[in-house]
């Protein structure tokens, strides 16, 4: 499979929006998309990365066709999260997303499905640690980085629970 | 304009007034105070110095940035040759119980204020008196009173943000009308939670009653000038900030970048870098880095010094080295209260009190947590804004030790639970998109984490000492560490629990405390577990006293035994009550200075 | 607004006047450096990024004086930076009346420097040759056309020199009814600090001239073949000079004679990335973006809350002092907004990403 097409970034750019809840904006904002999507697939490979974006694409417009949204979130839990294949790899991207860390993969995938050269625990890049989404999820800086100004601190936080 | 970078020649052709051992706060300080009247001094720096540009420091940010496990040293890159022991990450420290010593120091140019938090609280008048008051641990020679100048001093070099009512509340004497160079950091959101639902209330401390009152740390970091401060100083305070080779125009307040642990990359907190950027008279300050001291020469003839031994090495990740002497008048070591202790010992120094590397103090800090039942956007601002500063002092101290309350901003992180931490368990379990962002706003936004640093007096069989066996890379000998916590200290962090049990059922709070068995620092008190952890206030291994019969050095800082010589840093503390130890270190270090300029005019 | 042909100095009214042009003046500059400053791919390009935010900073000093000096005089501040036009339409000239060169909005470049300069462009003043006319034949002149169609400043220095003379000629006509302001809207040194020059608290005739020639030196310098200001610290000009020269100047603070003489630095040489920066639309406007789309939703956002942050600082300058702390706080929240337009690419536009709008036409 070759996945070095537009449409396959267009997939990973949605498949991203719906696992991490954030707005196409905000992960183009943070500047990363193509590292990322280089990073994932030069660990994983094609196969399974395409496999991945193929499978979340055909969902999402199933979902759109049958105008039932039921049907992405039902598919990204268990034909994704809970696939032994795709599963890890997809929270594997929800925490690159959230913290710029990619985690190697838990020995029963790579046993499975093949230890990968590069698939070790590392920050992808010095300055996409500041683009960690989990940051602004919790309506904070990145301890280091994007200071908020004096005194905000004291301000309410800007979060909250619905 | 900064000091000037030397190299192992010109400083093997050159005799200076005073050869320092370390480019901390301390070391910096004296540097700064001699050459500004006519001395040229050496400062021998173990670790690099690449942090003096600007490049270098944002190297540090950079490397902070990429590092997985964000701890103290994460900024600092390793250096085999002079290796900064990092809790227990490298096996720098042979830790030989019975307890862990475990915490941190930073061996590059700025020392360890490179990573330190900036809290910058004096000792109380009854911390210099801990023997004769409440029968524990050493006395001072000196009083409150003695270095209270030296602490105003510290406090303009430093450029304390503050408010000295606060301060006087818990009987701290100042001068009158003397204020803080800056007011005080504003207090957190969270701290004003605590605040509605605690002022007032009391905690029953061995049949003596304590009022608890929140109240603002004093610190070394920028926030807005204290007109006031005029009044006292002829002038108000200007900040200063980054420190750079090359000009550049500007000194931040504190951003709320939330990373004072490890850096600060706008540099609003102070390292002593910004002491070494603004001698008046660099060219009378030399700096040769990555050259670790190894040995004090003495010359037998008269029993001075003549000369620091060291090994410098020109590629840190090499083991490759050279060996050279320094040589001056005056020897000041600087190096951190273990750093100096194992220099001497590994020199042989002669001892007429026996006492070098003994009484080894710190603060171990019992770590409570729990979540608010409401939203308070935990980790934002400095890492401490605010905390109950009532248990620092009090007539219980006879029984057991005073303690000071910090309310951490910055969440459960330090208990080993970080954001990062609760992510990964909510992707583990599944959760993904807007269910997740709730999830970590519940599970973060609501951390609530109190830290209760202890005091531990000074005791003579906590030491550190030196062993043939256990050497680094250099050849330089590692710290062997012998420390135990005393009951008097247990009773104190097992009241400490219960104190904070009492505030976060006043808070509504979940209490998630838990003390895993398995923790190096597991500790029963009766019949309850606990765990501490370091504070990296290391002291007392070359205490100062009234005779060379029980300290190593006078009240001057002046070694007993060697009339060339001064220990200065707070090896030389006899006790460190419950204030964190750099003001103290600063203070201290001008204090001396003045007697080394005596020294060298005569 | 008047034309940005300015008459001279003859009333307390014209010194207001001219103050507020100098206000829009220094803020004026605030966006093109704002915006080449968030262009800036992060961890590149130090040099740039350590000189061009101090001079922002500065450039926020600079205003504050004005305003300070404009509130002593007794002028109303109300409406000033919340009227519309207080921010201009770029490209734009500057409001001195200059017509040399245009100000454009846009990413880090060459060409972005080259005006950096020309903003912060020393002209040299000889001695024998009169700034403005003679008070008396101005005077003559105004009666006559009203404005003065032959004046213009060729660089804010020339500006705040008219607003110098203007001061001096009033203060000697009105005495110290001239500070009629209320000194409680003066922003004082613990409000603002960077450093780089001081705040000046200005309540009489001194501390005016004191604050006025401040803004001008900090720019372009106390003399002439001179680099630094009266601080010893490197002028704007020549700290933008350096980003075009590659290299450091060096300022000796203890014997400013020998520092780098003009164009000739001798310090550290470094290299630009000219690549290295985010190819942001030039001059954007809320209608290069697609209407309903994010893009446009974050531009108005940004607008907006760069609205709300002059609100907050004519609040501050308006007697409430401690609000601009916080103020200021907000231009951080505008950076973490202003990143994420430069990083989305505008649909339809090849390599071209989203910028910042200050004003909404």
């Amino acid at each position: 499979m070759d996945i070095d097409t537009p449409e396959f970034m267009e997939y990973f750019l949605d498949f991203s929006v719906a696992v991490t809840g954030f707005s196409r904006f905000d992960l183009q904002g943070t500047g990363q998309v193509s590292l990322y999507f280089s990073t994932i697939r030069g660990i994983i490979g094609d196969q399974i990365f395409g496999e991945l974006l193929q499978t979340f694409h055909d969902l999402d417009r199933k979902a759109k066709r049958e105008n039932n949204q039921s049907v992405l979130t039902d598919g990204i839990s268990f034909e994704i999260l809970v696939s032994g294949k795709l599963g890890p790899i997809a929270r594997n991207i929800i925490k690159l997303w959230y913290t710029a860390i990619w985690y190697q993969l838990p020995s029963p995938w790579q046993e499975k499905f093949g230890a990968r050269q590069n698939d070790i625990t590392f920050i992808v890049s010095p300055y996409a640690y500041p683009e960690g989404l989990l940051w602004p999820a919790i309506g904070v800086n990145p301890p280091g980085a994007k200071a908020p100004g004096y005194g905000t601190w004291s301000e309410p936080p800007s979060v909250k629970l619905s | 304009m900064t000091i000037k970078s030397v190299d192992c020649q010109t400083v093997s052709k050159t005799f200076y007034d005073a050869v320092i051992v370390g480019s901390g706060v301390a070391g910096a300080i004296v540097a700064k105070q001699l050459s500004e009247q006519g001395k040229n001094v050496l400062i021998l720096e173990a670790g690099t110095s690449r942090d003096l540009t600007l490049a270098g420091f944002q190297s540090y940010v950079e490397t902070f940035y990429g590092a997985i496990a964000k701890h103290a040293n994460s900024p600092y890159p390793l250096n085999l040759n002079a290796l900064s022991p990092t809790d227990g990450l490298n096996s720098y420290f042979e830790e030989k119980g019975p307890m862990p010593l475990s915490g941190s120091y930073t061996r590059v140019t700025g020392g360890t204020t490179m990573h330190w938090q900036g809290t910058t609280l004096r000792m109380l008048p009854d911390d210099f008196k801990l023997r004769s008051k409440y029968g524990q641990g050493l006395d001072w020679p000196i009083e409150y009173t003695d270095l209270m100048p030296y602490y105003r001093k510290a406090e303009y070099e430093i450029g304390v943000s503050g408010n000295t009512k606060e301060q006087k509340e818990l009987d701290i004497p100042f001068l009158p009308g003397y204020v803080f160079p800056m007011k005080e950091l504003p207090p957190s959101y969270l701290d004003e939670q605590i605040r509605e639902k605690i002022d007032g209330t009391t905690f029953d401390l061995d049949k003596e009653t304590i009022k608890l009152k929140l109240s603002s740390f004093p610190q070394g970091r920028n926030s807005v000038p204290n007109p006031d401060y005029a009044l006292y100083h002829g002038d108000v305070f200007v900040p200063s900030g980054v420190t750079s080779e090359n000009p550049l125009e500007y000194g931040e307040r504190c951003q709320g970048n939330a990373s004072c642990v490890p850096i600060c990359p706008v540099q609003a907190k102070y390292d002593a870098r910004r002491t070494l950027g603004t001698i008046a008279f660099p060219d009378r300050v030399h700096l040769l880095s990555q050259a670790v001291a190894s040995r004090v020469e003495i010359d037998p003839e008269n029993g001075r010094v003549t000369a620091i031994h060291y090994k410098h090495y020109k590629d840190k990740n090499s083991p490759q080295y050279t060996i050279g002497t320094a040589k001056g008048r005056l020897f000041v070591l600087a190096a951190n209260a273990i750093e100096n202790a194992k220099l001497m010992l590994a020199s042989e120094l002669l001892s007429t009190s026996g006492l070098i590397g003994n009484n080894m103090m710190d603060h171990p800090f019992i770590l409570t947590w729990a979540l608010m039942p409401q939203v308070i956007g935990t980790m934002r601002g400095p890492l401490v804004t605010s905390g109950i500063g009532t248990f620092r002092k009090g007539k219980f101290r006879k029984q057991q030790s005073a303690f000071g309350i910090a309310i951490e901003n910055s969440g459960w992180g330090w208990s080993g639970t970080g954001a990062t931490d609760v992510l990964r368990d909510a992707v583990n379990r599944n959760r993904y998109g807007k269910d997740l962002r709730q999830e970590l706003i519940d599970r973060i936004s609501r951390q609530l984490l109190l830290a209760f640093m202890c005091e531990l007096p000074a005791d003579y069989s906590n030491r550190v000492t030196i062993d043939p066996q256990y050497k680094d890379r250099l050849g330089n000998y590692r710290p062997v560490i012998h420390f135990n916590i005393s009951d008097y200290c247990k009773k104190t962090m097992a009241d400490a629990r219960k104190v904070s049990r009492e505030i976060f059922k006043r808070l509504k709070a979940e209490d998630y405390t838990h003390y895993k068995n398995s923790d190096p620092a597991y500790f029963e008190y009766e019949g309850e577990g606990y765990w501490y952890r370091g504070g990296n206030h290391f002291s007392g291994t070359h205490v100062m006293g009234t005779s060379k019969h029980n300290s190593v050095v006078n009240k001057n800082l002046r070694s007993w035994d060697y009339e060339n010589l001064y220990l200065v840093g707070s090896g030389s503390m006899p006790s460190i009550g419950t204030a964190n130890t750099t003001l103290t270190i600063a203070a201290l270090s001008f204090l001396a200075s003045e007697q080394m300029l005596k020294d060298l005019n005569t | 607004m008047k034309s940005d042909r300015l008459k001279l100095i003859t009333t307390i009214e014209d010194l207001r006047y001219y103050l507020i042009q100098g206000m829009k003046i220094e803020h004026a500059t605030i966006p093109p450096y704002l915006t080449a400053l968030y262009s800036l791919k992060p961890g590149s390009n130090l040099e740039a990024f350590h000189m061009i935010r101090p001079i922002v900073v500065e450039e926020m000093l600079h205003l504050t004086l004005a305003a300070n000096v404009f509130n002593a005089v007794g002028g109303n501040i109300e409406g000033v930076f919340t009227n519309p036009e207080f921010v201009p339409r770029y490209p734009t000239k500057l409001p001195t009346g200059e017509e040399e060169f245009l100000v454009n909005v846009g990413k880090f470049s060459k060409q972005a420097v080259k005006t950096f300069l020309n903003i912060e462009r020393s002209k040299e003043v000889t001695q024998d040759e009169p700034l403005v006319g003679s008070r008396v034949k101005e005077e003559f002149l105004l009666s006559i056309f009203g404005y003065d169609p032959t004046k213009s400043f060729s660089s804010i220095r020339l500006f705040y020199a008219e607003v110098i003379r203007g001061l001096y000629a009033l203060h000697k006509e009105m005495g110290d009814a001239l500070f009629c302001g209320d000194p409680q809207k003066q922003i004082s040194r613990e409000y603002y600090y960077n450093g780089a020059g001081d705040i000046i608290k200005v309540t009489d005739f001194d501390s005016a001239i004191r604050a006025l020639t401040l803004i001008q030196e900090q720019g372009e310098g106390s003399r002439t073949e001179a680099i630094y200001d009266a601080e010893k610290k490197l002028c704007h000009y020549y700290r933008f000079e350096q980003l075009e020269l590659g290299q450091y100047y060096v300022v000796d603070k203890n014997e400013p004679l020998n520092s780098d003489k003009p164009h000739c630095p001798t310090g550290k040489t470094f290299t630009v990335d000219w690549d290295a920066v985010y190819p942001v639309k030039e001059n954007a406007k809320l209608n290069d973006y697609p209407k309903g789309s994010e893009l446009y939703t974050a531009a108005q956002d940004f607008q907006k809350a760069y609205s709300k942050f002059l609100e907050e600082i004519e609040d501050s300058f308006n007697g409430n002092p401690e609000k601009l702390v916080l103020a200021v706080g907000g231009m951080f929240r505008l950076r973490d907004l202003a990143n994420s337009l430069i990083r989305n690419p505008i649909p339809g536009m090849d390599g071209v990403n989203g910028a910042p709008i200050y004003r909404l036409d």
